[in-house]
């Protein structure tokens, strides 16, 4: 074989390699249409970021005393509560059914949400710990302000989040029980709450439509509950409308997403897709 | 009252066609129409051995889902020591054992006591009840040098040993078995079935329902022997009973003539 013949090959190798992936790929069109309007959602968060910082009234939106700095840090630290929230329960179960355990859970005595709730109690610990530690560094090496925080009352907005954002995991495990790939429900909360919740700049500074949409999802309570407790210094009282905001959201998605999710598990033991990937 | 330690009445279960893409997500829930079993019926006494043999598609795992309430018979009833499996099924995990054949069925990184220990607690005993379960259960299997070593480090055999341990923990009335031997070696395969006989049967007196492909395993363990194909029961008794039944000679033989007059259909 003389070196032409060795690199025509070699190309040909390449692109056939290439092609089994982009076939691959092109198979699941949902994903492939998702993925340009997860492009969108990016652009879009980029593009209100910028508003924000060429405002001229960047420090009168920003908390009382606090810079951007420890306002991004907040969003940034408190939004992966929803991403874990989103993501936990349909990971527990893909595990479950990965590692063969699933079915062995599901004749025990323990009902599958229980499974699924305990399953997530690590994640959001070590999610804690992380937060914990950006803060930490954050207030030891960068000057973010811990000192006169309402920390009881950020516990409490807290726990409100990780309920109603639990329902919405609940949600997407569901999706994942009789649907098995893709999830539109997670790509949507997390596309559109990174966009309009929040998490970057104020909402203050989203076209009012958006300003209504982010009324809608419940990670703007959140995080205005979470800067208002440890960057304004808010009281419990002055934290109750966040507060409630999260608790409806938790009352509402809760209930809905535990009966979607038994309907779920009880289709998948008709259709037999339960331990399918 | 349902005095038998499972009892199987008409049970039909049908699938819906497989379905993915655009087609499963614009209609989730679609006519069931692919038949998995049709209209079984069988009872199982307490402390008794059956074996459930068929080729492969010919609904074992099926009917052995419905019994450990993972699947939801279309059609029919069945019954674990009285309890229904679609309308009681909590009351019904806590009188089964249930044991796949598979390789992987533990949390690998973790040891054997800490798997036990997990499921011990799902299966609502306590920490003191644990302990001795564990402790007995390690005598009874033989587990004591495997049991603080993490699974991945286990060997196929020691792990379906540990296997029918977890299946063994709360003292289940009914075992039920999915081609429990599938990935054993044949020494390993006949230690399981001595040991089932030995241990879970003579000792416990636990009823035992298990799928198999292996004649031999099921003329040495069963007491009686349910044939399926396509779904239907063709026969249910014991292999002497169903080789005189076919006019066959073996067990071997009695299935033969069994699916081959079942594909005739009726003459």
């Amino acid at each position: 074989m003389n070196d032409t013949t060795h690199v025509r090959m070699i190309l040909r190798k390449l692109a056939l390699l290439f092609r089994r992936d982009f076939s691959v790929a092109r198979s699941y069109r949902a994903a492939f249409i998702l993925e340009a309007f997860q492009a969108l959602f990016a652009v879009a968060s980029f593009y209100f970021l910028s508003r924000f910082i060429e405002s001229p009234q960047l420090e009168s939106s920003l908390p009382q005393g606090a810079g951007y700095f420890a306002f991004a840090l907040v969003g940034l630290a408190f939004f992966d509560y929803l991403s874990v929230a989103l993501h936990t329960f349909e990971e527990s179960l893909r595990e479950a059914r990965q590692n063969g355990t699933l079915e062995n859970l599901l004749v025990t005595q323990t009902s599958l949400p229980v499974i699924l709730a305990g399953s997530s109690l690590y994640p959001f610990a070590l999610l804690s710990l992380r937060t914990t530690i950006y803060l930490g560094w954050g207030a030891a090496l960068f000057g973010f302000p811990l000192r006169g925080a309402n920390w009881p009352g950020a516990i409490l907005i807290l726990t409100a989040s990780v309920f109603a954002f639990s329902g919405l995991g609940i949600l997407s495990a569901s999706y994942l029980l009789v649907f098995k790939r893709g999830n539109p429900v997670n790509w949507a909360v997390v596309g559109l709450s990174s966009v309009v919740g929040g998490m970057l700049y104020p909402i203050s500074v989203l076209p009012k439509w958006l300003q209504v949409v982010a009324r809608f999802i419940p990670i703007t309570y959140s995080l205005e509950g979470m800067r208002a407790a440890i960057l304004g210094h808010a009281t419990m009282h002055e934290l109750w409308p966040s507060l409630a905001g999260l608790l409806a959201f938790a009352a509402i998605l809760l209930p809905v997403s535990f009966a979607t999710f038994s309907l779920a598990l009880r289709r998948t033991k008709i259709t037999g897709t339960l331990t399918h990937f | 009252m349902n005095t038998f330690a499972l009892s199987v009445e008409n049970v039909e279960k049908y699938f819906p066609p497989a379905a993915s893409g655009w087609r499963a997500l614009l209609h989730p829930v679609s006519r069931q129409t692919v038949p998995a079993l049709r209209g079984i019926s069988f009872e199982l006494n307490h402390g008794e051995v059956m074996a459930v043999v068929g080729a492969n598609g010919a609904g074992k795992s099926t009917l052995l889902r419905i019994l450990t309430t993972l699947l939801i018979p279309t059609r029919g009833r069945a019954h674990v020591c009285g309890f229904d499996v679609a309308r009681e099924p909590a009351k019904v995990r806590l009188q089964i054992g249930y044991h796949t054949g598979a390789d992987a069925c533990f949390y690998s990184r973790l040891s054997g006591r800490e798997n036990l220990t997990l499921f011990a607690g799902l299966n609502n005993l306590s920490a003191e009840e644990t302990t001795w379960r564990i402790a007995e259960l390690t005598d009874l299997f033989d587990l004591g040098p495997l049991l603080d070593r993490q699974v991945r480090t286990l060997s196929t055999g020691n792990i379906h040993r540990l296997g029918l341990a977890r299946a063994m923990l709360h003292q289940p009335s009914v075992l039920l078995l999915d081609e429990p031997t599938r990935s054993l070696d044949p020494l390993a395969a006949a230690e399981f079935r001595r040991f089932l006989l030995d241990q879970i049967v003579a000792r416990r007196g636990t009823a035992v329902l298990f799928a198999s492909h292996s004649l031999a395993e099921v003329e040495q363990l069963a007491g009686r022997v349910a044939v399926l194909d396509g779904g239907r029961l063709l026969g249910c008794d014991t292999p002497a009973g169903l080789a005189a039944g076919a006019g066959a000679e073996t067990l071997e033989q009695s299935l033969e003539i069994l699916t081959r007059r079942a594909a005739q259909g009726p003459q």
